[in-house]
């Protein structure tokens, strides 16, 4: 059965409410993942809005496995690893997110925080620059999926996950390297 | 389970993720423990560096029920600026024109000459007023790609184009741009333009076909209103003269497709072009129309059609002087507007909502010159600094 947030029928009041109950039970977990993701709240808001905007319109399939929070999480991924690999944006990004993780963290020695700083920024820069399907399951799961939800959000079977998992922080540690020695180069 | 684990169990067990079987295995096994050992080492480095993506978000988040309201009117804003795009979706009104046939004119001051042995109302724009329409009450047209395209059919068959602008020239400096468009062009003063561009003269003559545009009407379900036979035939004569824009900050290509990509924008392109502000300069289109055709008439069949009730349409077409106004029909829920003292005139401000893919724009006219700056963000005092620095 197909889900229509959009019908005009009598149906649509009930199908609408529960569009309604999907936002506000992943509103907040979608945002905070886009914040991270970005490091702007503003754009965070943007891309979180746009994430249900894409729900409300072309609803996934219901069924078996029908999961709505685990297709949010990979269109909000998706959208949010899009916007970082942005080049225009990517710069104001980067130093964001080590902004936002300053204001996060509970550390408060100016050294520690500077390499924070530059662990994020070259985080960001190496997930942007990453195989996309390895960056979207590295962010799915280190933003807390279980391989369960990860599993139904990618269509995959979830005893894939772990050698999936760790083919993608391999990458993820090459490219972080690589990045590392040209900024040092 | 004699068989060794492979690294991706290996890596699921540090997740907690790996069956019964397997960890039994593991538990077990020193072969295995040890590569786990080598593996754990790989994915508390990868954790370190992504401990971002699971760190708890500061507390300024929209709540959701705050959200859910934003969501509503993003969804509103969206449906009434798609439907206000598939209206007045023309080469026209990128020229800063909105001229709808059946609709809402352009009009001017109507003076009475002889031209080519008949006698035609001349049109000149001398002022703008904005009227808002729910534009939510055109389903029936917009939602109807059949109907749509009857619309645009209509349209483009009723168009014969004399002159075409062409794309675009760059130009050097104010001057330059001067020569090119033929008029006194103004740069705001201590500020240097990132770029100034000359867009040429077009011109069009607009011939409608009262019929087909009636069966329209009532096929989109407005048969209650009734075209003035006037219309049949009546050739509308529009000149546009040579129109200069001057860009300031990092903008996008002048050309119509980025400024098309950039209006269907979300909040993004706000961000991307975060400084850009872009001052048109147009002398007054000229519209020239027969004498017998009753504009004010066809004005209110268009706000009527568009969703005003009818006495709302009439008590609105009676405030304006429609011989001398540009309308500019806005999304009643997608933007704001109101009146400003702009360069020694007066002018209206147009806004978008900062919530979404804000925009504004402020628009006047001073000496037979429409202006406009516009910008991608919310700061419109910038606009009427710019203005107000006018030489």
């Amino acid at each position: 059965m197909k889900t229509d947030f959009q019908t005009g029928s009598t149906e649509s009041s009930s199908v609408a409410q529960s569009f309604e109950q999907i936002f506000l039970e992943h509103w907040d977990a979608i945002y905070r993942l886009l914040v991270r993701m970005t490091g702007d709240p503003a754009e965070a808001e943007d891309l979180a809005l746009e994430t249900f905007f894409r729900l409300h319109r072309h609803p996934p399939q219901e069924g078996e496995g029908y999961n709505p929070g685990g297709w949010l999480y990979r269109v909000a991924t998706n959208l949010g690893l899009r916007s970082i690999r942005s080049f225009k944006r990517r710069e104001q990004y980067e130093m964001r997110a080590g902004k936002e993780a300053l204001e996060v963290a509970q550390e408060d020695r100016p050294a520690v925080l500077f390499e924070k700083k530059e662990q994020n920024r070259l985080a960001h820069r190496a997930l942007a620059k990453m195989n996309p399907r390895r960056a979207e399951l590295l962010v799915l799961r280190y933003s807390g999926m279980s391989y369960k939800d990860i599993a139904e959000a990618l269509g995959l079977s979830p005893t894939s996950i772990g050698p999936l998992l760790l083919r993608a922080e391999r990458e993820f540690e090459k490219v972080y390297r690589a990045l590392d020695q040209e900024e040092e180069a | 389970m004699k068989k060794h684990l492979n690294d991706g169990d290996l890596r699921a067990a540090l997740d907690g993720e790996l069956d019964k079987a397997g960890l039994q295995h593991l538990e077990s096994c020193p072969a295995c423990q040890e590569r786990q050992n080598l593996i754990r080492t790989q994915v508390q480095q990868a954790a370190r560096r992504l401990s971002f993506l699971s760190a708890p978000a500061r507390p300024t988040r929209p709540a959701a029920q705050t959200a859910l309201t934003h969501f509503h009117q993003r969804i509103n804003n969206r449906k009434e600026i798609s439907m206000f795009r598939k209206l007045f979706a023309s080469p026209l009104v990128r020229a800063g024109l909105v001229i709808v046939l059946i609709l809402v004119v352009v009009l001017s001051i109507p003076s009475t000459r002889a031209l080519a042995g008949k006698f035609l109302n001349l049109f000149r724009v001398q002022q703008v007023v904005v009227v808002p329409v729910d534009f939510t009450g055109m389903q029936q047209l917009t939602g109807n790609q059949t109907l749509g395209k009857q619309v645009s059919d209509l349209i483009s068959s009723s168009i014969t184009t004399q002159q075409k602008p062409g794309s675009p020239v760059t130009v050097a400096d104010a001057a330059s741009a001067s020569q090119q468009a033929g008029f006194n062009v103004r740069v705001p003063q201590g500020l240097t333009p990132s770029r100034i561009s000359v867009e040429g003269a077009a011109a069009f003559t607009i011939k409608v076909d009262a019929a087909k545009a009636q069966a329209l009407l009532n096929e989109s379900g407005r048969s209650d209103l009734v075209l003035p036979s006037s219309i049949n035939g009546a050739d509308v004569s529009v000149t546009i003269p040579a129109s200069v824009t001057v860009s300031f900050g990092t903008c996008p290509d002048p050309s119509a497709q980025d400024t098309a990509n950039i209006l269907n924008g979300n909040g993004s392109a706000g961000r991307q072009y975060p400084d850009c502000v872009i001052l048109a300069e147009l002398p007054t289109p000229t519209v020239s129309a027969p004498p017998e055709l009753n504009i004010a008439q066809l004005a209110q069949i268009g706000l009527e059609f568009t969703g005003m009730t009818s006495d709302q349409a009439a008590a609105f077409t009676q405030t304006v002087d429609w011989t001398s106004t540009l309308v500019i029909p806005l999304p009643k829920n997608a933007a704001t507007y109101q009146q400003v003292t702009v360069d020694g005139v007066t002018g209206t401000l147009i806004q978008r909502p900062a919530d979404d893919a804000p925009q504004y724009a402020l628009l006047w006219i001073k000496n037979g010159i429409i202006y406009a700056i516009s910008s991608l963000g919310t700061n419109s005092q910038q606009a009427l600094q710019l203005a107000n620095s006018l030489p």
